[in-house]
C-alpha cells in the first residue's frame, strides 16, 4: 500500500497557542494531603471542639477503633447486601424495561409518563412508607435502591437502542440482514455504552438510597451507624461512616470505569 | 459465423423504463441501460439528478416506483448478496475489529466458514490492509477505512459492485491514489462495477462508459464510452484525450450545476 497514508496517531492532536505547565502526576494526591492537613489544623487549634469539627486523625482513629470491634464490618455487610440486591433487581428490570419501550411505540407511550415521572420524583421521601410496608429490615431498603437505580438505566437503556446509527442499520441491511440480526449485530452493541453510563449513574444514586433508608429505620447499616453516632453526638464515628460511604461509592465508581475500558473501548477519546 | 452476434452474452444488469416518485416529484423517468459483464460504469451528474437513489434502488435499498431492474435476468426487489455496497460513509462498526467487519456479509448470510475467513482475509491483501487486520476502525484513516469498506462488499463475492461516492470524504491526494488502488484490484477480478460520482474526472479515470444524468426529473442523458486504454496511470489525467472526455461531460450536465447552484443558495 501507499506509504501516503498512516495509522493515525494520538499525538498531535492538541498543541498551539495554548501554555503548557509543566505535567505533574502527584498534583491531584498532593491537593488532598494538603486539604486534610488544613481540616487537622483548623480543627485542632481553631475550633478544638470535636463536637463541631473532628480531625481527619480522630476520624481515621474512629475508622480503626469500629473496626476492630467488627463494628464497622456488620453495618458495611448489611449495607452493601441492600446496594447489592436493589441494585441487580433494578439493573435488570432496567435493562428489560428499556428493552421493552425501544421494541413497542406502544409500550414505549404506556411506560414514558411513569417512567419520567418517577425518575424526577425524590422517591428517597417515600422511605418511611416502604418501611411501613416491608419492615426494618433490608428489603425496604432493597425497595428504595430499586426505585432510585431502574429509572436512569431503563431510561438510558432505551435512548441508546433508539439512537442506533441509521447508517450502520442501513449497511447490515444492505447484505440482506434480518431484523434480528440488526438488533444483535448493531442495535445492542452500539445501546452498551448507554446502558452503562446507566448503570454508573445508578450506583451513586443507590448508595445515598440505602444510607437514608437506613436513616429513617433500620437495625443495622452505614446509615443506622451515621444516625446513632448522631445521637450519641460522637463526631468522629459518624464522619468514620460518611468517609466509608464516600470510599465505597468512589471504588465502585472507579471498578465501573474500568470495566467500560474493557467493555465499550471504542467510546475513549 | 453470423451466430457469434446471435449468442452474444445478456447483460448482467438490465434496466428497463425505471422510474421514481417522491411525491410529486420525479427522482427518476424512464431509465433505460444494460451493463454488460465485467464492465466499469460510472454514474455522473449535478446533485439532484436521482444518481443515488438510482443506485440504492439497483442495490434493493430502495423501492422503484415503476420499471425493473433485473440482475443477471432475475428481478432485483431487496437487498441481497449477489450485490455488494460501498457506502460514501464507512459504516465501519466501531466495535469490530477490521477483519471482523470486513467478513460481516458473509456472517449475516451464515457462511463465515474457514474458506469464507481465509477468502477475507486475502481480500483485506489485495486492498492493501494486510497486517491491520486487528485494528479497529478509529485506529485508521479515512482512506484505510474505505479501503475496508470496499474487502467487505468484495467479501461476499458479489455479481456487481455497487459504490456510492466512495471517495468523496478523502482528501483530493487520498482520492487519487484511491483512484489508481480501486482500478488495481478491479483489473484482478474484472468485476462488473457501477460507480455513483460526482467528480468527472474521477468518473473518466476509471470508467469504459460514463451515464450522465440529468436533472428535473432524473434522467439518462448520454452515455459516453470512455475509450481510454488500460491500464490508464494517473498521468493520463493530463493527456489531451481525457481532457475532451472530461470537457464533453462537463458541457452535458454545466446548466444542470448552474441551476442546482443556485436553487440551493435560494
Amino acid at each position: 500500500m501507499s506509504g501516503v497514508e498512516r495509522v493515525e496517531q494520538a499525538a498531535g492532536a492538541h498543541g498551539g497557542t495554548r501554555l503548557r505547565w509543566p505535567r505533574f502526576h502527584y498534583a491531584g494526591l498532593l491537593s488532598l494531603l494538603g486539604g486534610l492537613l488544613i481540616w487537622e489544623l483548623v480543627s485542632r487549634f481553631l475550633v478544638a471542639n470535636a463536637l463541631f469539627l473532628a480531625a481527619p486523625t480522630q476520624i481515621f482513629a474512629a475508622i480503626v477503633a469500629l473496626a476492630k470491634t467488627g463494628e464497622l464490618w456488620r453495618h458495611l455487610y448489611v449495607s452493601a447486601i441492600e446496594f447489592l440486591v436493589g441494585y441487580v433487581l433494578a439493573s435488570i428490570l432496567g435493562v428489560a424495561v428499556g428493552f421493552a419501550m425501544a421494541e413497542s411505540a406502544t409500550m414505549k407511550r404506556v411506560m414514558q409518563p411513569w417512567i419520567s415521572g418517577l425518575y424526577a420524583t425524590p422517591t428517597i421521601a417515600l422511605a418511611p412508607l416502604f418501611i411501613l410496608w416491608l419492615g426494618i429490615g433490608i428489603w425496604s431498603k432493597v425497595l428504595v435502591v430499586i426505585f432510585l437505580v431502574l429509572f436512569p438505566v431503563a431510561i438510558n437503556t432505551e435512548a441508546g437502542l433508539r439512537t442506533t446509527s441509521e447508517r450502520l442499520i442501513e449497511m447490515l441491511r444492505s447484505f440482506g440482514a434480518t431484523p434480528r440480526q440488526i438488533f444483535f449485530k448493531v442495535s445492542l452493541p452500539s445501546a452498551v455504552p448507554f446502558i452503562l453510563a446507566g448503570l454508573k449513574l445508578g450506583i451513586g444514586r443507590g448508595l445515598i438510597g440505602v444510607v437514608v433508608a437506613e436513616l429513617f429505620g433500620s437495625r443495622a447499616g452505614l446509615g443506622r451507624l451515621i444516625a446513632q453516632s448522631a445521637d450519641a453526638f460522637n463526631m468522629p464515628e459518624l464522619f468514620a461512616g460518611v468517609i466509608v460511604l464516600a470510599a465505597a461509592g468512589i471504588a465502585l465508581t472507579a471498578g465501573f470505569g474500568w470495566l467500560e475500558t474493557r467493555l465499550v473501548p471504542w467510546t475513549r477519546d | 459465423m453470423a451466430t457469434i452476434e446471435s449468442v452474444a452474452q445478456p447483460p448482467k444488469l438490465q434496466v428497463s423504463h425505471l422510474g421514481k416518485t417522491f411525491g410529486d416529484l420525479y427522482a427518476l423517468r424512464d431509465i433505460n441501460l444494460a451493463i454488460a459483464r465485467g464492465e466499469f460504469i460510472s454514474v455522473v451528474g449535478p446533485s439532484g439528478c436521482g444518481k443515488t437513489t438510482f443506485l440504492r434502488i439497483v442495490a434493493g435499498l430502495e423501492a422503484a416506483t415503476s420499471g425493473q431492474v433485473l440482475l443477471d435476468g432475475r428481478a432485483v426487489h431487496r437487498p441481497g448478496t449477489d450485490r455488494g455496497f460501498v457506502f460514501q460513509s464507512d459504516s465501519l462498526l466501531p466495535w469490530r475489529t477490521v477483519f471482523a467487519n470486513a467478513i460481516i456479509g458473509r456472517e449475516v448470510a451464515g457462511q463465515a466458514g474457514p474458506a469464507e475467513r481465509q477468502r477475507t482475509m486475502e481480500l483485506l491483501k489485495l486492498v492493501g490492509l494486510e497486517g491491520f487486520e486487528h485494528y479497529h476502525p478509529r485506529q485508521l484513516s479515512g482512506g484505510m477505512r474505505q479501503r475496508v469498506n470496499l474487502a467487505r462488499a468484495l467479501a461476499i463475492d458479489p455479481q456487481i459492485l455497487l459504490m456510492d461516492e466512495p471517495f468523496s470524504a478523502l482528501d483530493a491526494q487520498t482520492r487519487e491514489i484511491m483512484q489508481t488502488e480501486l482500478m488495481r484490484i478491479w483489473e484482478e477480478g474484472r468485476k462488473t462495477v457501477l460507480f455513483v460520482t460526482h467528480q468527472i474526472d474521477e468518473a473518466v479515470f476509471l470508467s469504459d462508459r460514463v451515464l450522465v444524468f440529468a436533472r428535473r426529473p432524473g434522467r439518462l442523458r448520454e452515455s459516453v464510452a470512455i475509450e481510454l486504454p488500460r491500464p490508464r496511470p494517473l498521468a493520463i489525467k493530463r493527456t489531451a484525450e481525457f481532457v475532451r472526455y472530461v470537457d464533453h461531460i462537463w458541457r452535458l450536465i454545466e446548466d444542470d450545476v448552474r441551476a442546482s447552484v443556485i436553487e440551493e443558495k435560494a
